[in-house]
């Protein structure tokens, strides 16, 4: 298995702040840069970058390279709720708008367009408390972060876990914004 | 070495260009000019007319005169929308084929006689064979669409050292002299017949694409098609007599290119006077084309593009404020309609600095320099602008690599057998954002052969590449013996052309037989619709017209009404498009109704 952070010149933690990936991403990339040969370092380096710069992944595969096996954790109740409710917030978005396209009657859109206003604040709602818990699972794996280098195996259980909500969170946060565009396409 | 040319291969010009004592030039053509029509008029016997000798010959032999070809390119049957193109166009064994007489061209062929002509002027312009190429590709062209471009280079007697995303190329033009800068900037490319929307951050010679998001189907080609159809419907109005004529191929191509024109002056003017000659030649067609009109049929066309500008936006994780520089490329944002647009999407006057014609082309000479050596402490970041994956169970996509990933780069996947002794497993590669496989493009499928072993114990990793130029490579490997193999995909639509045939005929018989049902049913479920929400906005906003309007919309929900008792299919059609039209003010007034409320509640 390859070491991603070892690819990157970084040290393997958690967390690592977004403008520090990024330079050191670019500085080796720079190194790389010329050689048409090794276009396939290139390759690598940027797949790498992919998987480091996402939380949920970087986890992931440092939990791999650590222990050799990233899977565990679990969704919750209160997550599965929340879930849930964002669930519904599709759906109703769907079944209410997704017969329509920019192609239907100017009066059903018209009709529609009244309760396009309250449907989008509830996907702004959804939105929000996503939003809300991604923020939340981020700041936990900062503090996670600080322990890491002592003991990773105390991390273990709690970093594979927020990978899997993180993960799930990531998911379900591009389909509601998905359905956001959509909506705005339609007035 | 021989030297390296950048060429912008557009839908309806192309350039090229090379470095001259470090400096990107683009060089003119035979006819003096640095912009190329890409258009090819194929004689019954000669040679092929390339540029602006066979723009010439559009509205003269325009079944012979091919342009917008880039619109055909890597397109597989079954995925074309209405494009109406006066030559015949045709698939067979899985892709498109331009038919003139007894011959038919592919897409790519076409287009390289585009780049023979720009290889060939350059070469005499610079006194020595080129053989060394950049070209450039919308940033949303999908893997197919990739490999005919390249394609095409190769058949122009090309090597084609890369193929440049368009907006990543005119992001370059805009930033190489100013490398120090620390910015992000969105690139806004709507060109003749596809938009492309790249948000790059530019940091001290980096150039690092975000995000990219755009449609290849969507461009100037679409307004002009609108603007023929604005004149044919004006010319039958006086005229009705000519309905006929109007239908002629020669009358629609001459009406297009008077229109196109028309369309290019009214970025300057408020008003233009067309005269269109009818084919009988005695008399003309004179009218007053506004730019009001224009607008109205390019808004609806312009608006499609915000919803891509959004994606990208999220994608790249911005918002507008954040933003340095909105930049303009392509020749339609010339049209002040398409800069009120962007202005409004990005909260900020557009950069309008670029030649929107010639960015693209000057960026991918600058690419072309980087590869060279001539130009150095650049580099470049482009990504993917479609998710890659293959299908799983139930026919889902498996995303591999996720849009806006940077390339090159690639994704392994393990595989294993199922059941105890499988020789065989088919993996189908698919790209695109959907979540069922069916719903996205399929790039091919491929067989991976097992050895016979038991259940689980066959083990293959599969290894996908995207190169540089966007382009997919799969690469298998048998983790047990650690044999190593390149696998060709196939097309996913290689059936045989009798079978296509047959599908054909099949559908066509079928379809006569209940076609009649299909329209009747058709109509009632639109009546359905329209008739419940005349009700409601009759409840909400029926107070705010004139009584004798409100008794016309009765009388058209009555007709729709009796005519769903009468079963004629053209009969309900007729009433449900009355009914839909006579409410349009009604749909106005709802629009304007939840505005105010929105407003309302905000305060």
């Amino acid at each position: 298995m390859i070491d991603y952070f070892a690819l990157l010149g970084i040290e393997r933690r958690p967390a690592i702040n977004e403008v520090f990936l990024r330079d050191a991403y670019v500085r080796q990339a720079e190194s790389l840069q010329g050689v048409q040969v090794e276009a396939s370092g290139l390759s690598l380096l940027n797949t790498a970058f992919r998987t480091i710069a996402n939380p949920a992944t970087r986890v992931q595969h440092l939990l791999q390279l650590q222990f050799g096996d990233a899977r565990g954790g679990q969704i919750g109740s209160e997550l599965g709720e929340l879930f849930g409710s964002v669930a519904v917030t599709l759906q109703s978005v769907d079944q209410e708008f997704g017969s329509l396209s920019a192609e239907s009657s100017a009066l059903l859109r018209a009709l529609a367009f009244q309760r396009m206003d309250a449907a989008r604040q509830r996907l702004q709602q959804a939105e929000n408390k996503l939003l809300a818990l991604e923020c939340n699972l981020l700041s936990e794996l900062g503090k996670l972060d600080g322990t890491w280098p002592e003991s990773p195996g105390c991390c273990r259980e709690s970093l594979a876990q927020i990978a899997l909500q993180l993960t799930f969170v990531q998911k379900w946060l591009s389909e509601v914004r998905e359905r956001k565009i959509r909506l705005e396409e339609l007035t | 070495m021989s030297e390296i040319v950048g060429i912008d291969l557009g839908t309806t010009n192309s350039l090229i260009g090379v470095m001259d004592a470090g400096f990107p030039i683009l060089i003119a053509n035979q006819e003096g000019s640095r912009l190329t029509p890409s258009v090819v008029y194929l004689p019954e016997s000669g040679d092929p007319v390339v540029g602006a000798p066979a723009d010439r010959m559009r509205a003269l032999f325009p079944e012979r005169t091919i342009y917008s070809v880039k619109r055909l390119m890597g397109r597989r049957p079954g995925e074309s929308e209405k494009e109406d193109f006066p030559f015949a166009v045709k698939s067979q064994s899985g892709q498109m084929l331009l038919e003139l007489g007894q011959r038919s061209f592919k897409p790519e062929e076409i287009s390289s006689l585009v780049l023979k002509k720009l290889k060939a002027d350059a070469e005499l312009s610079l006194g020595n064979p080129i053989e060394r190429a950049v070209i450039t590709v919308p940033a949303y062209f999908n893997d197919l669409q990739r490999q005919a471009t390249k394609r095409a280079g190769e058949l122009a007697g090309f090597a084609v050292e890369r193929m440049i995303n368009e907006p990543t190329a005119a992001a370059l033009a805009y930033g190489l002299n100013r490398l120090d800068d620390h910015s992000r900037i969105a690139v806004y490319d709507l060109g003749g017949g596809t938009f492309d929307i790249s948000i790059l951050e530019l940091n001290e010679g980096v150039f690092r694409v975000l995000s990219t998001n755009g449609n290849t189907r969507l461009g100037g080609d679409d307004i002009d098609r609108e603007l023929v159809r604005l004149l044919r419907e004006r010319i039958i109005a006086r005229h009705p007599e000519l309905r006929q004529e109007l239908d002629d191929k020669l009358f629609i191509a001459r009406i297009r290119e008077i229109g196109h024109a028309a369309k290019l002056r009214l970025s300057t003017e408020e008003t233009v006077q067309v005269d269109i000659p009818f084919l009988s030649g005695d008399r003309s067609f004179p009218y007053h084309l506004t730019r009001q009109e224009l607008e109205a049929i390019a808004r609806p066309i312009v608006r499609r593009t915000r919803s891509h500008c959004l994606r990208s936006l999220d994608d790249a994780k911005l918002d507008p404020a954040k933003l340095d520089e909105v930049i303009l490329v392509g020749g339609v944002t010339r049209m002040p309609i398409v800069r009120q647009f962007v202005a409004e999407i990005f909260q900020r006057l557009p950069n309008n600095t670029q030649n929107p014609d010639e960015a693209v082309a000057v960026g991918a000479t600058i690419q072309a320099g980087m590869l060279s050596g001539q130009i150095q402490n650049v580099l470049l970041l482009d990504v993917t602008p479609l998710s890659l994956g293959i299908e799983t169970f139930g026919g889902l996509m498996n995303v591999l690599i996720p849009r806006n990933s940077t390339i090159p780069c690639k994704a392994g996947e393990l595989f294993t057998n199922a059941v105890a002794n499988q020789s065989v497993v088919q993996i189908v590669v698919l790209q695109g954002e959907r979540e069922l496989a069916k719903d996205n493009w399929e790039l091919g499928r491929f067989d991976l052969e097992f050895e016979p072993v038991s259940k689980g114990f066959a083990r293959i990793g599969v290894q996908f590449e995207i190169d540089a130029d966007g382009i997919l490579h799969v690469l298998a490997r048998d983790t047990r013996t650690g044999r190593q193999r390149l696998i060709e995909l196939s097309s996913a639509v290689d059936v045989s052309d009798e079978a296509v045939e047959k599908m054909i005929a099949e559908s066509l018989d079928h379809a006569f037989e209940d076609m009649a049902d299909r329209l009747w049913t058709e109509a009632v479920l639109k009546s359905n619709e329209l008739l419940p929400a005349v009700r409601s906005a009759l409840t909400l906003v029926g107070d705010q017209i004139e009584l004798d309007d409100r008794r016309k919309i009765h009388r058209l929900v009555n007709e729709v009404e009796v005519a769903l008792k009468s079963r004629e299919h053209h009969r309900l059609k007729k009433a449900n498009a009355e009914l839909d039209e006579g409410t349009q003010h009604l749909a106005t007034l709802l629009i304007d109704r939840a505005m105010a409320e929105a407003a309302r509640r905000k305060k």
